[in-house]
């Protein structure tokens, strides 16, 4: 493996590694307020997934970063991480969370299943074993979009408010990082303009049939080193305890 | 008044391995069979072993105990149309007090035409108890929502994988083996 291509598969690993490390944060920020407990489970379940998956991506990326999973995770600061901004937004109200994890999700099955086929192996392997975990995600996320979508008048206003607010959020997703041409000649990463379209081949049919339309938007096109203010403050409190204590032993 | 805000209850069944009977483990909450289907599995099989998960109304779920049973004269009376169709019930029923987590074991199932009819069928028939039963539900066919097989996968078999599985898990050691690192010891590109 050349050093760029080296790069790339850092700079991807470590990308996919803080979407993930990020959502989940914000999804077990729900613990204890989701709006029934069943819920309440379920979205507490999802965070400790993602954060799982979070881990096997920062595992993979050690070798090119040097860092593990917990220095990656607790001791970066807001402008080191390459998190999409979406996943950083504050939560806001139960619509929006679980559309947005359903916008993430159907991104990430059509991301991992085109990994399952990467010519990196180790790749390949984590995106066989995540991608179980993400079908169950995925359902779980789509029933919620459709029961809200066509809940209630305030539901559905709910859920489009949501969407309008989200959509140009998700597009972000797409853009290429800088070096990943190197990723997709090697057969490592899929083509992210291919990601895109497989993405909404799945989700504008699914948002039709809830009564949800996206908006007519421009994306949100910032590069992955650009993040919101509310990173910042989803980061004080992520790594306060491990940052207060950087040699306790749990 | 208040206004009842819950969603319906839903009785949860969970077969641990294909060649196990479904027991009943709780209930959950839901608007409809598929989210109740769902929640069963984040409530009930987030680490336990699972095969198979059915859920059914609660109110669907005819229950007797051996106490009501004694105590009831006639209560397999009622007023039946002769010609109402037969359909198929399963038959669960409580034979021993050890397993305080379950409620009542699947121990087959049995044609009628009704909850009442088929329980009293399969207490005359004798062969669905050993000893003595505690408690009998019986559930129709109909109101059973059940997990494909190629639900397994995806739903239950992630949490074989899982450090955490119950508690003798948290022994300390797991979490001592990450070694901590210091801000200054990190490079970053």
């Amino acid at each position: 493996m050349n050093e760029q291509l080296q790069q790339a598969l850092m700079d991807r690993l470590v990308a996919m590694a803080d979407d993930e490390v990020i959502l989940g944060h914000r999804d077990s920020e729900w613990t204890g307020h989701a709006p029934i407990l069943e819920e309440d489970i379920a979205i507490a379940n999802i965070a400790q997934d993602e954060l799982g998956h979070a881990l096997i991506w920062y595992e993979l990326a050690e070798p090119y970063t040097g860092n593990d999973a917990d220095s990656m995770a607790f001791f970066r600061d807001a402008r080191q991480f390459r998190n999409v901004q979406m996943v950083e937004l504050p939560n806001g109200d139960w619509a929006f969370t679980m559309l947005r994890q359903y916008l993430f999700d159907a991104y990430e099955m059509a991301l991992l299943t085109r990994l399952m086929t990467s010519q990196y192996a180790p790749l390949a392997e984590a995106a066989e074993k995540i991608r179980r975990e993400e079908i169950y995600h995925f359902r779980h996320s789509s029933i919620w979009v459709e029961r809200l979508g066509l809940g209630t008048e305030e539901s559905h206003a709910r859920m489009q408010r949501a969407l309008d607010h989200l959509w140009p959020y998700a597009l972000q997703l797409f853009r290429p990082m800088p070096l990943d041409a190197h990723l997709v000649e090697a057969g490592f990463f899929p083509d992210p303009d291919q990601l895109q379209t497989a993405w909404q081949d799945v989700v504008l049919p699914h948002l039709k049939n809830a009564d949800l339309t996206p908006p007519d938007a421009e994306p949100i096109y910032a590069h992955r080193h650009h993040h919101t203010e509310h990173l910042v403050d989803l980061l004080a409190d992520m790594q306060l305890v491990a940052r207060s204590i950087p040699k306790a032993v749990w | 008044m208040t206004r009842d805000t819950q969603w319906p209850r839903w009785e949860v069944f969970k077969q641990d391995r294909p060649d196990r009977p479904h027991e009943a483990v709780g209930t959950v909450h839901a608007p409809d069979a598929d989210v109740a289907l769902l929640n069963a599995r984040d409530v009930y099989v987030r680490r336990p072993s699972c095969y198979s998960l059915w859920v059914a109304p609660e109110s669907a779920v005819f229950k007797m105990t051996a106490y009501e049973l004694e105590t009831t004269p006639n209560w397999w009376k009622e007023d039946l149309p002769e010609e109402a169709p037969e359909e198929t019930y399963h038959i669960f029923n409580k034979q021993t007090q050890r397993r305080s987590m379950v409620a009542v074991t699947h121990v087959g199932n049995i044609q009628a035409r009704s909850s009442r009819e088929a329980l009293r069928k399969a207490i005359d028939s004798g062969q669905f108890v050993e000893k003595i039963a505690y408690m009998w539900w019986v559930v129709p066919e109909s109101a059973i929502t059940r997990s494909n097989e190629e639900d397994v996968p995806s739903m239950f078999e992630p949490a074989e994988d899982k450090t955490y599985r119950d508690q003798s898990y948290y022994t300390g050691s797991v979490f001592a083996r990450r070694s901590q690192r210091r801000p200054e010891d990190i490079r970053l590109s």
